[in-house]
Formats: structure tokens, C-alpha cells, sequence
């Protein structure tokens, strides 16, 4: 199959599948309703195929820095696929129940729990140190910021209503008069956007969606 | 040449800062402060629409966020089947994140009135579901095409609690727990062509994402973060890990607003040298 007849084939079913959800979405027709069904059973189908390919995927480029030795990187690469093939190998052996098993049970309610846990909270560390560092007042609009910042942090915990009760109103003010409708906006815009991409897409000159490198025209 | 003052207030170290941080996030777990947390209409709405719903009524919970966010979403997803439970409603649970059963099985433990509901009657958790968006909008129009059965391998169709129930219009309400955009797949693919009220359980960063749907009517309640939890099981009358958690967010955000403050100090006295 020729290179473009390979492209024009992939553009076909794009644009068969976008027509048959939009006409499903806004018209209902019972016999579109069902084919737009059964591809969206393809889609979450081929979507829980994509995890074992990403799998296979993980395990193999792990699996060639621990071969290559890549300094630095192979041992963590060797401690994954370790852990990888262990998780696998007990899930398996209570396929039905995974967490009937005591040690499978373990490596999740501990080792991996507190692990997760621990990495987000390890963000308010970070936070308190970029705010210190990067929150400077150096023109109006930075200044602003600040203030707003700082009313709307005084807003979200308790004790800025212990230290003056109009401070959650301020802050309020600042979240309900500033940030809804800026984020309204945004939400708006980046809809429009969605739609002109998707519309662009649908007609074949935004080349990005389909893995081509240079966009449309 | 020594530094002055003004200087050095804008070079703290850090570690100094992650230290100052660990200590004072340390004092309140040896003294609870324990202040008071007034209730948002955010959340009262949630509560409302949670009781709201009448025995046998079917709710789903989707659980999207995995044990990173136990600390932000678990005490509002705990507070809301407390609530649940005494309306005696059916709670269907499925997750679109690997860690999602973690989730669940920490709701059941800590929520002890579980144990008086019968599993597969009055809950049921079916496990994970692939292809994001896709995934939810076909949960919509037909549940048994994307579960064929819950996460034992019970069939289900051999579960009570799904007899009648197959499609966005038999449920209730949806909550809808996560750490990203999943929210919006319920609000375009449940609420806008189903009408099935969405309510938000999330972390704190989504919650400026949320509030235009929720202040347009689009969500019927929405928990922000630690603090909508301690809203939420103050409502519920319970109070537990989010009202604990209460005392870290005030000592750590008054460390945050100190150090801009002197940060900005230190800047706007040393502005005219540089």
C-alpha cells in the first residue's frame, strides 16, 4: 500500500468515527446510536490493550539499560522490573482475588502506599521553598498577585478567619470576582480551540493528530 | 563584604525552610489547635445533594485518585458514604486508576457502617475501566459493555444492586474523585446530555478548575481538597483525618505567607542597590 493511499486511509476512518459520535451525540439516530456504541467498546477495549503494550514497552527499555549497564541507572531499572515481575508473578497465582494474598496485599498497603503518600506530601516542601524564592513584588501586576495570593491562602485555612473574620471574605471576593470568571474565560476559549483543532482534524489540515511532524495549513 | 540583613533575609537556605516546615507541621499532631472550620456553600450544597437521595436509589463513586491523593480526597469520599449509608442508598464504585482498589478497600475500612451493608446488594465495586473519556461516555449509554462483571469475577448480572441499573439515567448522582480533568468526562458525556448531577470530591489544585461549573449549576456540590473534607465531616458530624489534617494547613500556610513576606522585605529594601 502506497505511502498516501496508507494516509488517506487513516484520514477516512477519523473522519468516519468523528462523524458517527457527533450525529450519535446530537441527533441520536438508533442506528448510529449503536454503531457509535460498538466503537467505543473498540476504543476502551484497544485502550486496556494499550496498557499491556506500554508494559511490554517498560519492561524493555528497563530491561536494556539494566543489559547495557547504563551507569547510574541500570541498578533502579533492575529494582523496577524486580518488583514488576514479583507483583505479577503473586497477582497470578490468586488471579480472582489478588489481595486474598498476604504478601501481594503487603507491597500495596505498605511499601507502595507510603511511598505515595510521601512523594505528594514531599511537594508542600518544595512549594514553601519556591514560594519563598520566586514570589517577588517586582512591578504592580507581580504585587497584585501577591496580595491576592496571600488573602485567598488566609481564605482556604481556618485560621484566617481566627485572625480577622473578614479575611475569608476578601478572599472569597478575590476567588469568586477574579479567578471564576479569568477561569470561565479560559474554559471557554480552550473549548473554541478544541473545536477548531477537532474541525481542522476532521478535514485533514491539522497533520499533528495523526503522528506527521509540521501541522497543517 | 558582609551581607546586610535585608540580603540574607532573601538567601534562607532552604533546608532551613524544609526543617522550619517539619517542625511546625510536627506541633499540631503534639498540640491540636483544633480551630473552628465554617462550612462553604460548595460543600453544603454536596451534603445536601447527598442526602438528597432516597433508599434503594443507585449512586456511582468513581474513584480517580490513587493513594498520593488519600490525604486531599479520602476523608470527603469517607464522609460522603457515611452519609450515603444512612440514606440507604445503592453505591456502585469503579476506578480509572491502577490504585484505584486502594482507594476503595481504605473507604471500607474506615467507613464503619459497611459492615452492616450486604456486598453486591447494597455496594458493589466493578473494578477498573480503560479509555478515559471514551470509557466514560460508553458507561453512560451502556454500563455491561465495558464491566462484564465486578472485580471478583462475579457476573454482573448476578449482582442485585445491578438489576435495572445499566445506563446514565438510572442513577441518581455521580461523585466523581480525582486529581485531574476526569470530572469533565462526567460533566460532558452524564450531566449535559443525561442530566445525572455531578459533584466533585477533589484535591485542592482542581478546585479553581471547577468552581465556573459549579457556580453555573453544573456540579451540584464540590469538596476542596483537606478542607471541603473537614467541612464535610463536620456536616456529617464525625469528625476524623481532614479536620486532623486542618491544623497542618494553617501552620504551613502561615510559613508560606511568612516567607514571601520577608523574602519581599528583604527585595524591597535592597531594590535601590542593585
Amino acid at each position: 500500500m502506497s505511502e498516501v493511499l496508507r494516509k488517506e486511509v487513516v484520514y477516512l476512518i477519523t473522519a468516519i468515527v468523528a462523524l458517527t459520535m457527533i450525529v450519535d451525540y446530537f441527533f441520536g439516530i438508533q442506528q448510529i446510536t449503536d454503531a457509535a456504541s460498538m466503537i467505543r467498546t473498540w476504543a476502551v477495549v484497544i485502550s486496556a490493550m494499550a496498557l499491556a503494550l506500554g508494559t511490554v514497552n517498560l519492561m524493555r527499555s528497563h530491561g536494556n539499560i539494566v543489559r547495557k549497564r547504563v551507569p547510574g541507572r541500570w541498578f533502579y531499572s533492575g529494582v523496577l522490573i524486580f518488583f514488576f515481575v514479583l507483583t505479577t508473578l503473586l497477582g497470578l497465582l490468586n488471579i480472582n482475588d489478588p489481595s486474598s494474598n498476604p504478601i501481594y496485599k503487603w507491597l500495596f498497603d505498605y511499601p507502595y502506599t507510603s511511598l505515595g503518600q510521601t512523594l505528594y506530601a514531599i511537594t508542600g516542601f518544595y512549594i514553601a521553598s519556591a514560594a519563598y524564592r520566586a514570589f517577588r513584588a517586582r512591578n504592580i501586576d507581580a504585587a497584585l498577585l501577591l496580595i491576592a495570593g496571600i488573602f485567598v491562602l488566609l481564605k482556604n485555612a481556618p485560621i484566617g478567619e481566627v485572625i480577622w473574620s473578614q479575611l475569608p471574605v476578601i478572599g472569597g471576593w478575590f476567588n469568586d470576582i477574579g479567578q471564576v470568571p479569568a477561569m470561565r474565560t479560559f474554559l471557554i476559549t480552550a473549548a473554541f480551540g478544541l473545536l477548531t483543532y477537532g474541525f481542522r482534524t476532521l478535514i485533514g489540515r491539522e497533520r499533528g493528530f495523526y503522528g506527521e511532524v509540521g501541522g497543517g495549513a | 563584604m558582609s551581607q546586610s540583613i535585608w540580603n540574607k533575609l532573601q538567601m534562607i537556605d532552604r533546608r532551613i525552610i524544609y526543617w522550619i516546615l517539619f517542625i511546625i507541621l510536627m506541633i499540631p499532631f503534639i498540640r491540636p489547635l483544633g480551630l473552628p472550620v465554617s462550612i462553604t456553600d460548595q460543600t453544603k450544597d454536596l451534603y445536601n445533594g447527598l442526602r438528597s437521595v432516597k433508599e434503594g436509589e443507585a449512586v456511582v463513586i468513581n474513584i480517580s485518585s490513587g493513594v498520593s491523593a488519600w490525604a486531599e480526597c479520602l476523608p470527603s469520599l469517607v464522609a460522603s458514604v457515611k452519609v450515603l449509608n444512612q440514606q440507604k442508598a445503592k453505591i456502585i464504585f469503579w476506578t480509572s486508576f491502577v490504585d484505584g482498589q486502594l482507594t476503595y478497600e481504605a473507604i471500607i475500612n474506615k467507613v464503619p457502617t459497611m459492615k452492616d451493608r450486604v456486598y453486591g446488594t447494597d455496594y458493589v465495586y466493578l473494578g477498573y475501566y480503560a479509555g478515559a473519556e471514551t470509557g466514560v461516555a460508553q458507561l453512560a449509554k451502556d454500563i455491561r459493555s465495558v464491566f462484564t462483571s465486578d472485580y471478583k469475577g462475579t457476573p454482573i448480572d448476578q449482582l442485585p444492586i445491578m438489576k435495572n441499573i445499566n445506563k446514565a439515567e438510572d442513577i441518581k448522582i455521580v461523585l466523581s474523585s480525582d486529581t485531574g480533568d476526569v470530572c469533565d468526562y462526567y460533566i460532558r458525556q452524564w450531566r449535559v446530555p443525561f442530566g445525572t448531577p455531578v459533584a466533585e470530591i477533589g484535591i485542592a489544585m482542581n478546585y479553581s478548575a471547577y468552581q465556573p461549573h459549579y457556580k453555573a449549576g453544573i456540579l451540584f456540590g464540590l469538596s476542596n481538597g483537606s478542607r471541603g473534607g473537614a467541612e464535610l465531616e463536620k456536616l456529617v458530624g464525625e469528625l476524623g483525618d481532614a479536620t486532623t489534617t486542618m491544623d497542618a494547613i494553617n501552620s504551613s500556610h502561615l510559613l508560606v505567607i511568612a516567607c514571601i513576606i520577608l523574602a519581599n522585605l528583604g527585595y524591597l529594601a535592597t531594590r535601590g542597590q542593585k
